[in-house]
Parts: C-alpha cells; sequence; structure tokens
C-alpha cells in the first residue's frame, strides 16, 4: 500500500548571508525520511532547536527544502504543484490564535481559501463554510463574527476549520495544544479523534505534552539536531526507548509521572 | 506554621458602572516549608491572586480581605515601604511571560546584577563591589542551569529563547534568597527536559533552603510531579484545596474530576485514542458570570440549588465548596 504522504531525503540548509558579519552555528535538517498513511496519527516529539517547527513548515509548504521530495499518493509535488500541495496538506499553525486575522470575520476567513483555489460560486462556498464551522462544533453565527469575539478554544477551532476546508488529506499542527487550558485540550482532542475516524484525516502534530503524544499518536519520531533518530510504534517508544535523547525525554516525563 | 495567610480575598474591577468580582472571597494559605499548588484555567483569576499579594494592582481596583497576612503582618494596611521591603527580601515573585516581564532595553547581565541584593555584596570599591555583584550572579545562574552563562548574559532578551528567558526570572527571583517563591507558570511552554530540571531545582530550594513556592500553572503533570498540596480556582472561586495525594486519589468538586480527566497521562487503563472526559462549553467572560457556583451552567452535577453560592465544608482539611460532591450520590 503506498503510503499517502512520503517525504524522501528531505534537506533544508538556512541560506547563508553575511556570514562574515555574524557567525553562526551550522543547523541543517535532515535528511529526513517518513511516511505517513491514510486516518494515521504522527506525532513528532524532541527538544527545542530540534528542527520539528521547521520539518512541519517544509511538509506544508511554508518553507522551501534544499533538496529532497515530498510524495502525495506517490507523486512529488514540487514547486509547480503548490496548488495539490495547498488543496491537500493544510497547516495549523503554531498560537493559532494570532495566526488569524483580527481584521475580518471569520466567514470571510474561511471563504478565502476557497475563493482562492476552488471553482465554487458564491453560495456553494457559504454552504461549505457552513458545513465546516458545524463540522467543527460552531453555529452559523459565527460567519459573522471576529476573531476577538470568540474564547481560545473557539480560536482554536476557527483555526482546524480553516485548514479543514479545502477537505484535506493531511493536516499538519505545530503545537496544537500548547496554549490551550486543561479543559479546552481535551475538547480540542476529543475534536480532532472525531474528524480523523469521521474523515480518514492523516494528522501530523508536534507537542511538547507527551501525554498527549501517548494518548493520540499511532506513531511517533524523535527530532533531535535536526534528525530524526527515533521512529516507532507510540506504545513500544514509550516503553522502551532506544536513543540517548528519546530515553532522556520519556524518562523525564515517566519520572513525573510516578511521583 | 502558616506564613502567607488568605482568607475571603475579594477583587472588584469597576466595568461600564458595575462592579464585576474578579476573585470572590478567595481563601489560600501557605505553611512554611510547603509547596503548594494554585490551579486553574486562564481567566480563573490565578495572576491576580498574585499580584494582589504582590501589592501589584492598580489602585482603582477595590482589594476586601478578611486577613491577606505574611507572618501576622497585615499586608493591606501596612505603609508601602514596609510592604517593599517584605517584597524585596521574603517574598519573590516570577511573573508570567518572562518576554514581557524582563527590560527588553536592558542586556540580561545589568538586569540580573542590578537584582543581587545589596546585603550580599562585598567589598569596599566599586570594582570590588561589581566582581562580587559578578560572582553571585554567576552562581546562581549556574544553579538554575543556564550552560555557557557567558554568551547568554551580554545578550538582550529578545534575542534568548523563552525558557533561557524564564530561567534568567528564575535566577532574578532567587538571587535575594527568599521564604516564599511565587513562581506564576514558569514552565509554561518549557520542553519535558527543561521543565524537569526546574521542578527538580524548586524541590531541592524547597528541601534544603526551607523554601515555601506557591506554584501558579494549569500543568498538573509538573504539579502532581512536586506540589504538597494544592488549591484549585475556577472563575474567581475557590473550588477545592488540600493535600496533593487527597485530592488526586479522590477529588470532590466536580470540576477538579474534570481537570484530572484532562490529563490522559494520570489515568493508565484510558485506551488510546479514546474520547477524554470534558466539560462542555468554555470559561465565562469576566461580563458574563454566572451567579451562585460559577461553574453551574457547564457543572454535569448542577442541580436547583447551584445558583446559591455553596459554604465551604471540609473533611480532614480537605475543603471544597459544592452542593453535590463527587462523593455524595447525584440525585
Amino acid at each position: 500500500m503506498t503510503p499517502l504522504l512520503s517525504i524522501q531525503q528531505l534537506t533544508y540548509n538556512p541560506p547563508k548571508r553575511w556570514e562574515f558579519l555574524s557567525p553562526r552555528s551550522e543547523f541543517v535538517l535532515g535528511p529526513v525520511d517518513l511516511h505517513v498513511h491514510e486516518s494515521e496519527t504522527l506525532a513528532i516529539i524532541g527538544s527545542n532547536d530540534s528542527g520539528k517547527s521547521l520539518l512541519a513548515k517544509l511538509i506544508a509548504g511554508a518553507v522551501k527544502p534544499t533538496s529532497g521530495e515530498i510524495l502525495l499518493n506517490g507523486q512529488p509535488i514540487g514547486t509547480h504543484q503548490s496548488k495539490a500541495r495547498a488543496n491537500n496538506i493544510r497547516m495549523v499553525f503554531r498560537h493559532s490564535a494570532e495566526s488569524l486575522n483580527p481584521g475580518i470575520s471569520i466567514g470571510s476567513m474561511l471563504d478565502e481559501p476557497l475563493r482562492l483555489n476552488t471553482q465554487l460560486s458564491p453560495a456553494m462556498r457559504l454552504e461549505k463554510v457552513m458545513q465546516t464551522l458545524s463540522l467543527v462544533g460552531l453555529m452559523p453565527d459565527y460567519y459573522y463574527f471576529y476573531k476577538h469575539m470568540l474564547s481560545d478554544g473557539q480560536q482554536q477551532r476557527v483555526a482546524l476549520a480553516r485548514a479543514l476546508i479545502l477537505d484535506p488529506q493531511v493536516i499538519v499542527a505545530d503545537e496544537p495544544f500548547a496554549a490551550l487550558d486543561p479543559s479546552v485540550r481535551s475538547q480540542t482532542v476529543n475534536l480532532l479523534l472525531k474528524l480523523q475516524a469521521e474523515l480518514g484525516l492523516a494528522f501530523i502534530f508536534i507537542s511538547h505534552n507527551l501525554g498527549i503524544v501517548r494518548h493520540m499518536a499511532d506513531r511517533t519520531i524523535v527530532m533531535s539536531n535536526g534528525q530524526i533518530v527515533e521512529s516507532n510504534l507510540t506504545q513500544t517508544l514509550f516503553t522502551a526507548p532506544e536513543h540517548p535523547s528519546a530515553q532522556k525525554l520519556i524518562h523525564a516525563h515517566n519520572s513525573m509521572l510516578k511521583l | 506554621m502558616i506564613i502567607l495567610d488568605i482568607k475571603n480575598l475579594t477583587l472588584e474591577i469597576e466595568s461600564n458602572g458595575v462592579l464585576i468580582k474578579a476573585l470572590d472571597k478567595v481563601s489560600l494559605t501557605i505553611q512554611e516549608n510547603e509547596i503548594r499548588a494554585l490551579v486553574g484555567e486562564s481567566g480563573s483569576g490565578k495572576s491576580l491572586i498574585v499580584r494582589a499579594i504582590s501589592g501589584a494592582l492598580p489602585p482603582q481596583w477595590i482589594v476586601t480581605a478578611d486577613r491577606l497576612t505574611w507572618r501576622g503582618q497585615n499586608l493591606v494596611k501596612m505603609t508601602r515601604a514596609q510592604r517593599q521591603a517584605i517584597m524585596r527580601r521574603d517574598i519573590a515573585v516570577i511573573f508570567q511571560d518572562p518576554m514581557a516581564a524582563l527590560d527588553p532595553s536592558a542586556k540580561l547581565k545589568d538586569q540580573m546584577l542590578e537584582s543581587v541584593p545589596s546585603e550580599f555584596i562585598e567589598g569596599r570599591y566599586s570594582w570590588q563591589r561589581y566582581a562580587s555583584r559578578l560572582s553571585i550572579s554567576h552562581k546562581i545562574l549556574h544553579k538554575v542551569g543556564i550552560q555557557n552563562i557567558e554568551a547568554c548574559i551580554n545578550k538582550y532578551p529578545h534575542e534568548l529563547s523563552a525558557d533561557i528567558c524564564q530561567k534568567f526570572m528564575i535566577a532574578m527571583a532567587l538571587v535575594s534568597q527568599p521564604t516564599l517563591l511565587i513562581a506564576d507558570d514558569p514552565t509554561r511552554g518549557m520542553e519535558t527536559n527543561t521543565k524537569k530540571q526546574i521542578l527538580a531545582l524548586f524541590t531541592r530550594l524547597n528541601k534544603t533552603r526551607n523554601l515555601s513556592i506557591l506554584f501558579v500553572s494549569h500543568d498538573l503533570l509538573a504539579i502532581s510531579a512536586m506540589a504538597h498540596s494544592m488549591t484549585v480556582l475556577y472563575c474567581g472561586q475557590t473550588v477545592e484545596s488540600g493535600k496533593m495525594k487527597a485530592m488526586r486519589r479522590r477529588p470532590l468538586h466536580p470540576y477538579t474530576k474534570a481537570l484530572m480527566d484532562s490529563a490522559p497521562s494520570f489515568s493508565p487503563d484510558l485506551k488510546p485514542k479514546s474520547m477524554l472526559v470534558a466539560l462542555d462549553g468554555t470559561i465565562p467572560t469576566l461580563q458574563h458570570l454566572p451567579i451562585g457556583c460559577r461553574l453551574g451552567p457547564r457543572c454535569p452535577r448542577a442541580a436547583k440549588e447551584c445558583v446559591q453560592m455553596p459554604i465551604e465544608r471540609s473533611i480532614n482539611q480537605h475543603t471544597y465548596r459544592c452542593h453535590y460532591p463527587m462523593h455524595v450520590e447525584s440525585v
């Protein structure tokens, strides 16, 4: 079975500039290989500055990779197929609340990707927006609301709705739970699990919260220094981590649990 | 011995001519040598309590309290100078969001040196005193776990990552060797390893230096790892407080129960990918607070009585405010 999304030998070197003025430590991402199947959840964990967010941005196409290939359903998507990528791989940004435009209403925020990427008529677009709003558990009235009128959890839902509106196959989320309160976080986790079961989404997320990673993810990837150092089924990884940096993370988590 | 004693602290804010109770009869005590966790979601008034203790509230906000005392001295009636003296030496506060709390226009070195109390500085001449300040700062920075201090100390806050700034904040708070440390969400956004380091540091200081800590956070995992006792806050009301172990084993208030359920790590027999138990709805805003028990509209056990504020009851130092607590069969 071909994986839904597979990444082969993806690397990223930051562009060199002003090297003689500010000597920077060389950070290189990759080469990275990974693949995700349909309705699978993949979690990326790792310490700070290990290149987790960069990998997410590379997958979503927010940053151009230096080399390597991203295959969607076995078809390579490069710079020329940006539309295919925009339709099928969507991203939920870190601090999703800040990634919403405060100046336009939720409706137009959700309408925009449809206007730019599809040939739907205005009436159909409106219907689609309404559908997506109800999918993430928001009322139709929210079409006319602005960002500041919503609570944290609702803003998170809007960010998710924006990612879902083009019926993507893969969602990439960069710390979707970090800024949320416990009860809202549980709601979001439930929502994501529900959506995944209904729509068969592949879900890639980055998190520091290992409890949630353990609960949600089918497979987990550990990153360190721009490299994938371990990749395994979540339960296996949490019971027997192999790489030192994975061990460090998981032991730290377990030691907090025990007391 | 109780060092900080707060009884029925009420904080009222005027908004459009109406007084809103942002904090409603909050009670909190901290024993000597105790780590107490203050748990609540955003908007529950955790930070307001911290600011009320430290006296950093705007003057137009009305604070009333039956008791707000530090070692028997009334903090509300105190003059500004006395209060500052206590805040300078006995209580140290780590404020939320280090990037906002640090001065963006000064190098971390200058900020760090400034926070060293003059009593600790040895030497007569300015260069000796400077060297003394520097060595004290280096010691404390090393203790909080900053690697390559030399590289970090000569930078501005925006040049460093948030968790290093957070460590600087902790160092600045600890340098005056306080008796009580109030830490407002010190582990927010930290990755697991760093978090563990910071918690280990707090626990060590608590054991070796008899430091009492008020640990304000909503990270239940971190709290359960170090706190001795816990106070749960919802929308400016204390809903439950007691010993950590008892509360983890058997929460009495529905809200505490919901909080505990929200951390999947606490329930080892939870099936992966199963739905988590969550309360419906979200935290009400200050303008739309329900009357009586403020959890009412979201509470699965709510009934007619819940529009009345429940009185405080207690079982074995485990106090709660609820008409239908978890150990009573619901009607």
